[in-house]
């Protein structure tokens, strides 16, 4: 019986030695924890860097599904507007932009949904950002500036997602698994945020001439300054829509570009006259599905044919005409048949084996400029030009109309015609102090249309000038008012967020 | 009564005194499995005390007292057989094996147990179950032959796996079975050689499995390899096939014609021009029927080879072979091949050691094209495309659609175009030594290593359907500017070493405990290589290499890598008491843990109980002779579920390469953030499971039932379900869920071998099974699963109280008639005459998600498998039938969002105009009232029964084997799949999961084949 015990004795320690704890404990051998990570100045850095990627994303693959949808800003802004047709290379072409182009577009669309989708996922790096950042042991002066970029790219995403779907889920922290079923908050909630957060944001964020050549595209008190005018706008605050834009205006940061035919070229990138632009560079790589640092927009728009583009977004006639005789910006906004395109080619109907007769040139790249490797669709080389300084200048004359002042109106319009006018004297007159009233009025709804052209603003432009009803009824447009000035909430949203996500009235 | 047995006895001696006519008879016991003999089988003469053996050939000879003596022939695991002698001299036997021998060892989780003492629920296949009809892998051996275990393909194409549930859908995360090998746990058996295999065992309640812990909760499946038997003679097997595969169905579709006037009609309906291509319909005619041009016949041939041996302290098995199947959509661009090879050996080193190792080789080469998704792949692109469109132009280039632009491109010309293979190199190899440390208790200790070496090679050659140079009318999948390749290189390497130690006590009462104590430590290791260039000199496969790329930018060669590892750390207890023959108990332990779980739920512990009651002596079994055997259960146990669980799913991965470009010089800046949510109080899934059965046999064994009936429970349940976007990132696993399935199953079979020279079995399974959610966590927040692109939006829905992954949308209710009912409908406020009626259920005037209900249950009502043998002399012939009843699938083979591709026949019967159709809507490119949302329109009964297998065998008569001194030669000819009944209207019903929360789907399924085989057995 000894033996015995002996035996179970070895045998117990052998099976049931607890050998070592540290066989159970395997860390990641690639990348770091969410617990560990954000340690120094250069994560802060990086983790801010992940707040500005999702604004490249336009072809995005919607979670869950695999499948690809395309979301661009002019999709909504230009395509949806009195400005441009779909176009492509028929109706069947992006089915679901034809349908919201008639204002037929349903909640099922996958376009809504990517859009959506990657506001949101901006929002959470922000959000993570402004959570993690504050208790990291670095520079106060560089923390405070990231903590403003956050503030910065979590506005302007709750701004696209404020006037294209109305109120929204409002998210200013990461989510727990027991609070991802969020209810809309109120637009006015949003509107808030956005406000308190930009506010914020301009009060840390740097002057553009106090940033290095190296930093280019990020956020700068302009750009947070300009928002918050827009955002003002797009309410109708107009005395305070004043103040800020007359702030940036009159900042002496910003300066027109003499030369209207430099701002898109990709030397005109971040200009003078730049204040927030979306980057793109055509030699990072990147496919579809896994857009790196290019844009789509380039291929899209661009003609199809010889001029190997998808030929998407093609002016209207209406916009051709807004544009006053000899207008020197028509011809460095859009093609014309016989136009030259780049170095691709004179622009024919042959040569590009559609009837449509014009494109948008301010999004157009030279084959040159084509990415030298990997698929050219993904990676064209084009920044998008967000918010320029005749933006501002225009949106601080029509707030000047609204509160009375006159004379900023026709200084601001004059101010952008004369560049305009490249010299040429004989084009674009000066509007003059006997033009008063709508009439004055008009001629900055004017301005702002042809300035702005095939740049992804009138749509939203309409709305908030409460115009869009009779103008895109005037085209044809099945647009009903108190429906159409926003988008239908993705039903895949309402579904997931179990009913608390409601849709909006009309869909 | 053992009075009146000695009576008779003494009796017939008595008799024979007076009678004696004696006569000899000889002749040879043989194995009806492969004519082997059956050494050491017993002959007796029955009622006398007269016996023989047979001798290493299978030979006896008897003394007989007169012609109406009956001989009784046995051997161990055979069935019986009677012969009355009559006037022959000669009687040649062969005893057909006994699948359901009491005394049969049965392999369970560490250890074997005697069937008639098993007290959990389990079922087992032998080698010749596992090869009596032609498999395509191993799995599928399981389809059909055990109640509760239904098996259903992912896709129809070759080297697809299946899907195995054991018991329902037990999780809404991962609801595979674990496969132990030899012991060892495995991912997946495809590497197996079907003909390698001796036995399989399945693992159904949880005190069964409940020895295999955080992993056994979705049942084990136990698969033992051949081994040489003790003394056994040398035995040469060849056996080999060659079959021909043919799709059985096509889709009814519109042809050109038809396609024309449906798709005017539809422009018409939305203020539009008809197509000019499409303006005259009745000249198109037929057009192009895509189904023909994308399926064709493919062979597929298997050739196995098997050597086995036995000398007193030393055995060896052999295994080689050799499969190929290439597919019914591409042939050779959906070629599989496997090549196995194996050894496994062992020795005895003195009485009380003993030593063994199992080494196996597997090849595996698979081309695949894109399956079963509704963007890319050929079966929905062949359904999708518009017949307008020809394959070919005049000049024989591939043609692209004038008519639809996103995802359906020319399917033939995307075959032709796809160039995707997988191949792996995979050796698994173990060695134990065992040693009797005392009379009782023997200690045994097992190290295996498993290396699995996988390697992807995907050519994207360059191509241009384009008419002319840069076409502008080509839709963008139809032209590929630049070629490409992507290298992907997968090391899968796991060890895992187990120390078991079993102690085996026989009381004089005759009770007898066996204990099986073990440890056992697990490591998994994953790692990858992958590179991509473009641009190649080449645009061919034969010379596709990243070296041959003429892009030397220095960003150009796009690489790429990492790592992840595991581990389980666990030990386990299993005690088993037989009190006498009546009762017999089971008890397990095991404590598990994982590096998987998170940092506050490192260990789970695992009990089990159950015993058995073995009724057979008591007096009311005893007196009734058409009972040989009845045997009650019970059983109950918790196990887990942790295969679904990935490596770091418990913590948020912060990952870099979330960059932006900044500067005037435009620098690519590093931007680094989670992908996925974490979750620190991560951990297994538990399974909780009772079962009650009975297994009983009847007439000498002639008909076996086995019943039972479990509740099985899983709680904490895991899985990555689709978050709202408002989250921002992209979902990871959580313990959100609950839910129990309950159901019956029967397993009835009978045999009847009383002829010399024919003998047959009828036998079937069916299994009923309800599944129902039952707690979805906090909140209850329901799961929507299964985006459907046709429809736009979510079709499946789990929620408490419900089914898994239920279909779920709007019911619909005919057709508005007239644009006045349509107008008076407000919930509908785009509606017109000719479109749906969906149901407000809620009546407040409006459609929502308020409204979706369920429209269809993916679940059958019960699953079934039949099955047929017999035998006339040399010929055999089998039959097996397998069937699913009461399931729904969704149809979402129709792309609808894109407007203008093909449709099903049934668009002829749109609505035309009031009281044409209750059924079918008008046709209309903007569908303003969404007519395809998901709704009970595209929900079809699934319900099915296929013949999987019909055979006719020929074994050649002895007297010609003698001749060939050969032992065996059978051939025979097979279908598999051959028919198929079935509502469903899609190309095949037999839908499996894709995932687990999106359960019959159809968004193009591949459908699996109807094969003709012709086979030979030979044994030497």
């Amino acid at each position: 019986m000894n033996k015995l015990t002996t035996v179970f004795a070895l045998l117990s320690l052998l099976i049931f030695s607890t050998c070592s704890k540290d066989f159970l404990e395997v860390e990641p051998l690639v990348g770091s924890t969410e617990v560990n990570y954000y340690q120094n100045g250069n994560d802060a850095e990086a983790a801010i860097i992940a707040c500005y990627n999702p604004l490249q994303q336009e072809v995005t693959n919607i979670q869950g599904s695999g499948q690809l949808a395309p979301h661009f800003r002019w999709y909504f802004g230009d395509v949806c507007s009195d400005d441009s047709e779909k176009g492509g290379s028929g109706d069947g072409d992006e089915p679901e932009l034809f349908q919201f182009e008639n204002f037929n577009g349903t909640a099922n669309s996958k376009i809504i949904l990517a859009e959506w989708q990657v506001a949101y996922k901006a929002i959470a790096y922000c959000n993570i950002a402004l959570d993690k950042i504050p208790e990291i042991d670095m520079d106060e002066d560089d923390k405070n500036r990231f903590l403003a970029e956050a503030k910065f790219i979590r506005a302007y995403n709750y701004y696209t997602l404020v006037t294209m779907f109305g109120g929204v889920p409002l998210i200013t922290e990461a989510l727990s698994p027991s609070e991802y079923q969020q209810p809309r908050a109120s637009a006015n909630e949003i509107w808030n945020l956005i406000q308190t957060d930009l506010i914020e944001a301009r009060n840390d964020l740097p002057r553009r001439s106090s940033i290095s050549v190296s930093q280019l595209g990020r956020a700068t008190w302009g750009a947070a300054t300009s928002l918050l005018a827009k955002a003002y706008a797009y309410q109708n605050n107009w005395g305070l829509t004043y103040d800020m834009a007359g702030e940036v205006v009159l900042s002496n940061e910003y300066f027109l570009d003499p030369n209207f035919s430099n701002i898109f070229t990709l030397a005109g990138e971040n200009g003078s006259g730049s204040i927030f632009e979306i980057q793109y560079m055509n030699a990072s790589g990147g496919n579809w599905g896994n857009q790196l640092e290019g844009t789509f927009t380039n291929i899209f728009q661009r003609a199809r044919g010889n001029f190997n583009g998808f030929g998407f977004n093609i002016p209207k006639e209406g916009l051709v005409s807004e544009f006053e005789n000899n207008d020197p910006r028509l011809s460095l906004s859009i093609f014309r048949e016989g136009d030259v395109m780049g170095d691709r080619g004179v622009f024919t109907l042959e040569a590009t084996g559609f009837s449509y007769n014009y494109y948008n040139r301010k999004y157009f790249s030279n084959n040159a400029d084509d990415a030298s490797f990997g698929d050219p669709a993904p990676n064209g080389p084009s920044n998008d030009r967000v918010i320029r300084l005749a933006d501002v200048m225009l949106l601080y004359a029509e707030a000047a109309w609204h509160t009375g002042d006159n004379l900023t109106v026709r200084n601001m319009v004059n101010l952008v015609r004369e560049r305009a006018r490249g010299g040429n004297n004989s084009v674009l007159p000066d509007v003059n102090g006997q033009v008063m009233g709508d009439a004055l009025l008009d001629r900055v709804y004017h301005e702002r249309r042809v300035e702005l052209a095939m740049e992804g603003h009138r749509f939203f432009d309409l709305v908030r000038q409460g115009r869009a009803g009779d103008i895109l009824r005037a085209q044809g447009a099945n647009f009903v008012d108190g429906v159409h000035e926003i988008f239908p909430i993705p039903a895949a949203e309402i579904t997931l967020s179990g009913g608390d996500v409601t849709q909006n009235p009309g869909y | 009564m053992k009075q009146i047995y000695l009576l008779l006895v003494l009796m017939t001696f008595a008799s024979a005194h007076v009678f004696s006519q004696k006569m000899d008879v000889t002749g040879t016991v043989l194995s009806s499995d492969d004519n082997s003999p059956l050494p050491s089988a017993t002959i007796y003469e029955k009622g006398t005390a007269n016996t023989t053996i047979t001798d290493v050939n299978g030979a006896y000879n008897i003394s007989v007292e007169n012609s109406q003596a009956v001989l009784v022939f046995s051997f161990v695991g055979y069935l019986e057989q009677e012969f009355t002698v009559g006037e022959k001299n000669a009687i040649n036997v062969s005893l057909n094996p006994n699948v359901r021998d009491l005394d049969q060892a049965i392999v369970m989780g560490y250890g074997n147990q005697k069937r008639s003492k098993i007290s959990g629920s389990v079922s087992t296949l032998d080698s010749k179950e596992i090869t009596s009809i032609p498999i395509l892998r191993t799995e599928q051996a399981l389809q059909g032959r055990s109640a509760g275990v239904q098996v259903t393909q992912t896709s129809g194409q070759p080297g697809s796996a299946q899907s195995i549930r054991i018991r329902g859908t037990g999780s809404i995360n991962n609801s595979e079975p674990l496969f132990v090998v030899d012991g060892i746990p495995s991912f997946g058996i495809d590497y197996l050689n079907p003909a390698d295999i001796e036995s399989m065992t399945i693992l159904k309640d949880a005190a069964s499995a409940a020895i295999y812990g955080a992993r056994g909760g979705n049942g084990v499946v136990l698969v033992t390899t051949k081994k040489g038997a003790v003394n056994q003679p040398a035995q040469i097997t060849y056996d080999t096939y060659y079959g021909m595969q043919e799709p059985w169905k096509k889709v009814a579709l519109l042809n050109a014609e038809q396609y024309a006037i449906i798709m005017n009609e539809s422009r018409a309906s939305a203020g539009l021009n008809p197509d000019p291509a499409l303006s005259n319909p009745s000249a198109l005619g037929e057009g192009t029927d895509w189904q023909d041009a994308i399926f064709q016949r493919a062979p597929m041939i298997s050739h196995s080879f098997s050597f086995s041996r036995g000398t007193e302290n030393s055995s060896t098995a052999l295994g080689a072979s050799y499969f190929l199947q290439d597919g019914i959509i591409g042939g050779e661009k959906g070629r599989f091949e496997r090549y196995t090879f194996r050894v496994n050996t062992t020795q005895s080193g003195g009485k009380k050691f003993r030593l063994g190792q199992n080494i196996n080789y597997t090849y595996l080469s698979r081309s695949a094209l894109t399956e079963n998704n509704e963007f890319t792949s050929p079966v929905l692109r062949a359904l999708n495309m518009d017949p307008v469109t020809p394959v070919y132009r005049p000049n024989g280039d591939y043609s692209y659609s004038s008519f639809i632009d996103s995802d359906i491109a020319n399917p033939v010309n995307a075959i032709d175009n796809t160039f995707d293979n997988y191949t792996t190199n995979r050796i698994v190899a173990s060695a134990y030594g065992e040693y009797d440390i005392l009379k009782n208790l023997t200690f045994r200790s097992t190290f295996t290593f498993d290396l699995s070496l996988g390697s992807q090679n995907i050519f994207f050659p360059e191509f241009d359907l384009g008419v002319v140079p840069n076409d502008p009318n080509r839709p963008a999948y139809e032209w590929r500017e630049t070629n490409s390749l992507v290298r992907i290189e997968n090391k899968f390497s796991n060890w895992q070493w187990e120390n078991i130690a079993t102690y085996n006590k026989d009381f004089k009462t005759g009770d007898k405990l066996t204990v099986i104590a073990g440890y056992s430590a697990l490591a998994n290791k994953f790692e990858n290589l992958s590179g991509s260039r473009d641009s190649l000199a080449t645009n061919s496969i034969d010379q596709a290499y990243l070296d041959n790329s003429l892009n030397f930018a220095e960003q150009s060669p796009r690489s790429g890598g990492g790592i992840g590892e595991s581990t389980f750390l666990s030990t386990f207890m299993r005690a088993t008491y037989d009190l006498g023959e009546e009762f017999s108990f089971a008890g397990t332990i095991r404590r598990d843990g994982s590096s998987r779980f998170g940092t506050n739920n490192r260990y789970g512990i695992f009990p089990s109980i159950s015993g058995a009651w073995n009724l057979t002596g008591k007096e009311f079994v005893k007196s009734n002779d058409k009972i040989d055997f009845l045997k009650v259960r019970a059983s109950w146990g918790q196990n887990g579920n942790a295969d679904g669980i990935g490596n770091y799913d418990y913590t948020a991965l912060v990952v870099n390469g979330l960059n932006y470009t900044l500067g005037g010089d435009q620098q690519q800046t590093n931007g680094a953030g989670p992908i996925f949510t974490s979750n620190p109080d991560l951990r297994w899934e538990t399974v909780q499971q009772t079962n009650l059965g009975v297994d009983a046999d009847f007439f000498n064994g002639k008909i076996n039932l086995v019943l039972d009936y479990f509740i099985k429970d899983t709680k904490d349940m895991l899985a990555s379900v689709p978050i709202p976007g408002v989250v921002g990132l992209e979902p990871s696993a959580t313990n959100v869920a609950s839910a129990r399935n309950s159901g019956v199953e029967l397993y009835l079979n009978y045999r009847n071998n009383d002829r010399e020279d024919f003998s047959y079995s009828v036998g079937g399974n069916i299994s009923f099974i309800k599944n129902e959610v039952t707690d979805l966590g906090a909140g209850g927040q329901p799961i929507s699963t299964g985006n459907v692109f046709g429809s736009g939006d979510f079709v499946s829905f789990t929620e408490i109280g419900m089914p898994i992954a239920y279909f779920y949308g709007y019911e619909t209710n005919g057709i508005f008639q007239t644009n006045e009912s349509a107008i008076s409908n407000t919930s509908q406020p785009n509606a017109q005459a000719g479109d749906v009626i969906f149901v407000d259920q809620n009546g407040d005037g409006e459609l929502d998600s308020d409204d979706k209900v369920m429209i269809g249950n993916p679940h059958p009502d019960f699953t079934y498998g039949f099955n047929f043998e017999a035998k006339y002399k040399n010929l055999d012939i089998s039959l097996f039938l397998q069937g699913s009843k009461g399931n729904d699938l969704y149809n979402g083979i129709f792309r609808y969002d894109l407007n203008t591709t093909n449709l099903p026949i049934s668009a002829l019967e749109r609505w035309t105009g009031e009281g044409s159709t209750n059924e079918n809507p008008r046709i209309s490119v903007s569908d303003p009232n969404q007519n395809n949302r998901v709704s009970d329109r595209f929900i079809e009964d699934g319900s099915y029964m296929r013949v999987k297998n019909l055979q006719l065998g020929y074994t050649l008569p002895k007297s010609v084997m003698e001749k060939i001194k050969l032992r065996k030669i059978r051939v025979y000819i097979a279908a598999s799949n051959l028919f198929t009944f079935t509502k469903y209207s899609g190309l095949d019903p037999e839908i499996g999961s894709r995932g687990t929360l999106e359960i019959g789907i159809d968004r193009g399924f591949y459908p699996a084949a109807r094969m003709f085989m012709g086979g030979l057995n030979v044994t030497f």
